[in-house]
């Protein structure tokens, strides 16, 4: 089995990949308006939304940069994954039950639609929507190009592809993408995010058992190894120190309600009430995957500090020498699988809040309505969004990687500062305003950005997410608190009493 | 309790910010976030623990009591005021305690390992760590169970789903009325 390692891999992608166009033929002819192909006419299962929230959370990030980091400086990353129980219970405590009876209140199939609902303000809408095309932009860029890479790393082991160039495996993967977004729309990606989110958690599982029997003595002999040559790197706050692992605990933790594409997709679900059983599948699914992150970055440490292992040339390569070294040729197609699966849940995930935020809420702020026929220009947005994003990573790999650095502060923590609080706490608190919800935004935006363009650096590791998170909560509260307060719609205020 | 609630958590929110600033002003330390491996290239190590921790180590271990705390109180804010009983306050404290315990251990378990040396072991990580991973991942375990189990009691009883019933009803007779106004009376 062993000779055909690199078969089985390929096709093991290839057979996930038919498995997405597949699914994109199928969900097309479910799709029949905007309300279908953005929020799959709210009409979810539990298990499918739970699957989707879970599997959207946890992207390429999570299978190749989370084993690097905890590679890289240890324990300091856990801290991303261990406060996803927070993270899970605070996005379903503020944010789903109310966020799924605004959109059937007011027929909203996006974020911006749901806070112009509830500030009644359409530079609120118009301020979320500028946030998510630009943080759409970096996430995307990164995700393709991180499909890419490991798509090339895969065919450069076959004699027929040794050649491959990465502009061609960005070409395919991407296609692939764009092919079950633009058919299938949200109702294909969920349908997707089922059997991608299964292969993480499968994954995961085997990847742990795995990792536990690398060393005669376990975890614990991992750990030790570690322990002996830096201890810091195995306590519990990691070679990055206390306060940059508590700059995850927070942007995480509090972040993840923050996250318009998942946050989105509580608004997909059938029963409110299913909201109760949501939660816990949610959750369990992340735990399951993010072992992978957590035992190949350990076990590589240690593997590399006792001379198992050559060192890496770049820690994001923790991932791929764990699976070509350590496992069977089987296990290394399902894990090599849900990476794929892993990467393209969240590229579409953003390709469908993009396409909202750029065909339905920015015309509606400007023009007051959207366009028309939003189904047909929802699929060509699609299209040219990945495009756009797959240039992106092109120019930003081989030219400069400036550009994608920039949009990629418009990450998880730029989303967590500017949404949180207008999100969360303001669909909890009827005094939240519009000036609130516009400095909060603004300010965040202003630090994360800022900070990334000066080159501004914090003591003991802070980071500019947190200061900008920090910040963007008191000024959210401090000016709603000093400003008039609002008058709202009267449904909006019945519901927040509900 | 709304009322008020709102001010605890911007007040807890203002002491955070404060905590950061003095930790930001505080004096620094040679690398207090971590420097490169002298033989393995991609590692970082930590160093001196007691080095970084020594100006910081307080207020950072406050910062976080503060969060789980403003975990708990935003936690609260999910819930409507009416349902904010006694009962449902009871189990978000005895949630809170838990993770305050939870981050005690973690944080003096490191102080004692960086004094005497030695550690114990739990399921494979340093007993401190161990606090940390399986603690931080299993603390907020209760929150859940509080929203899954409570659900019908804390956050959508049959009550509250009669009144979203009878708004979107009123939303439908709206829409009905708009499209045949004849039919109005």
């Amino acid at each position: 089995m062993e000779a055909f390692r690199q078969e089985i891999i390929i096709g093991a992608v290839v057979g996930y990949m038919i498995f997405c166009v597949l699914t994109g033929l199928w969900a097309m002819r479910r799709t029949h308006n905007s309300s279908d192909f953005f929020i799959a006419g709210r009409g979810l299962g539990p298990i499918v939304v739970s699957l989707a929230l879970f599997s959207s959370t946890l992207s390429g990030f999570g299978f190749v940069g989370g084993p690097g980091l905890v590679y890289s400086i240890g324990v300091s990353s856990f801290w991303m994954v261990v406060i996803s129980s927070c993270g899970y219970a605070l996005g379903f405590y503020l944010v789903a039950k109310r966020i799924r009876m605004i959109a059937e209140l007011r027929d909203c199939i996006s974020l911006p639609d749901i806070v112009a609902a509830r500030y009644g303000s359409e530079a609120v809408r118009f301020m979320i929507a500028i946030t998510i095309v630009l943080g759409v932009m970096g996430y995307l860029a990164t995700q393709i190009l991180a499909m890419a890479v490991v798509m090339q790393a895969i065919l450069s082991g076959t004699e027929a592809f040794a050649n491959v160039g990465l502009v061609t495996c960005v070409v395919i993967s991407s296609a692939v993408l764009i092919f079950y977004c633009v058919t299938g729309g949200i109702i294909a990606s969920v349908y997707t995010d089922v059997v991608q989110g299964s292969i993480m958690i499968v994954a995961g599982t085997l990847i742990l058992f795995t990792a536990m029997n690398v060393f005669d003595g376990g975890i614990q002999e991992a750990t030790s190894i570690i322990l002996a040559d830096d201890y810091e790197t195995v306590m519990p706050y990691g070679a990055a120190g206390i306060m940059a692992s508590l700059g995850w605990f927070f942007v995480f933790g509090l972040g993840l309600a923050g996250q318009p594409h998942l946050i989105t997709k509580m608004m997909m679900n059938k029963n409110i009430r299913d909201n109760r059983s949501i939660l816990p599948m949610s959750l369990f699914g992340y735990v399951m995957a993010a072992l992978l992150w957590i035992s190949i970055g350990i076990v590589m440490r240690a593997a590399v500090i006792d001379g198992v292992v050559d060192p890496l040339a770049l820690p994001d390569d923790a991932a791929s020498v764990f699976l070509s070294v350590f496992t069977n040729p089987l296990l290394a197609g399902i894990v090599f699988a849900g990476l794929f699966a892993a990467i393209m849940s969240t590229s579409d995930a953003f390709l469908n809040i993009g396409t909202a935020a750029i065909i339905h809420d920015i015309p509606k702020a400007i023009r007051g309505k959207s366009i028309e026929n939003e189904l047909f220009w929802a699929r060509v947005v699609t299209v040219l969004l990945a495009i756009v994003a797959a240039s992106f990573a092109l120019y930003s790999h081989f030219r400069d990687a400036t550009l994608v650095a920039l949009l990629g502060a418009f990450g998880w923590g730029t989303f967590a500062a500017s949404i949180f609080p207008v999100v969360a706490v303001g669909l909890n608190w009827k005094e939240a305003t519009v000036a609130g919800a516009v400095t909060a935004i603004g300010t965040a935006l202003t630090i994360n950005f800022g900070s990334q363009l000066a080159g501004i650096t914090f003591p003991y590791g802070v980071s500019g997410q947190l200061v900008a998170f920090v910040s963007s909560m008191v000024l959210f509260i401090g000016v709603s608190l000093v400003t008039k307060k609002p008058v709202l719609d009267n449904d909006i205020k019945l519901m927040m009493d509900i | 309790m709304r009322s008020k609630l709102i001010y605890i958590i911007f007040a807890v929110a203002v002491l955070m910010a404060a905590i950061l600033l003095a930790i930001c002003l505080a004096e620094t330390v040679p690398d207090a976030g971590g420097r490169a491996h002298a033989e393995i290239p991609g590692l970082q190590v930590g160093g001196d623990g007691a080095a970084r921790l020594q100006y910081i180590g307080p207020l950072a271990f406050i910062f976080q009591c503060l969060l789980l705390i403003q975990i708990a109180l935003l936690s609260l804010l999910g819930v409507a005021e009416r349902y904010r009983t006694s009962e449902l306050l009871a189990y978000m404290g005895g949630t809170l305690a838990i993770t305050l315990f939870i981050a005690w251990k973690m944080f003096s378990g490191h102080s004692a390992f960086l004094d005497t040396g030695e550690t114990g072991y739990f399921m494979g990580f340093p007993t401190a760590t161990a606090w940390q991973t399986y603690g931080t991942w299993l603390g907020a375990i209760p929150l859940i169970l509080i929203y899954s189990f409570g659900f019908n009691k804390f956050f959508y009883t049959k009550e509250d789903e009669e009144k979203f019933n009878a708004l979107l009803a009123e939303k439908a007779n709206k829409l009905s009325e708009a499209k045949n106004p004849d039919r109005a009376t």
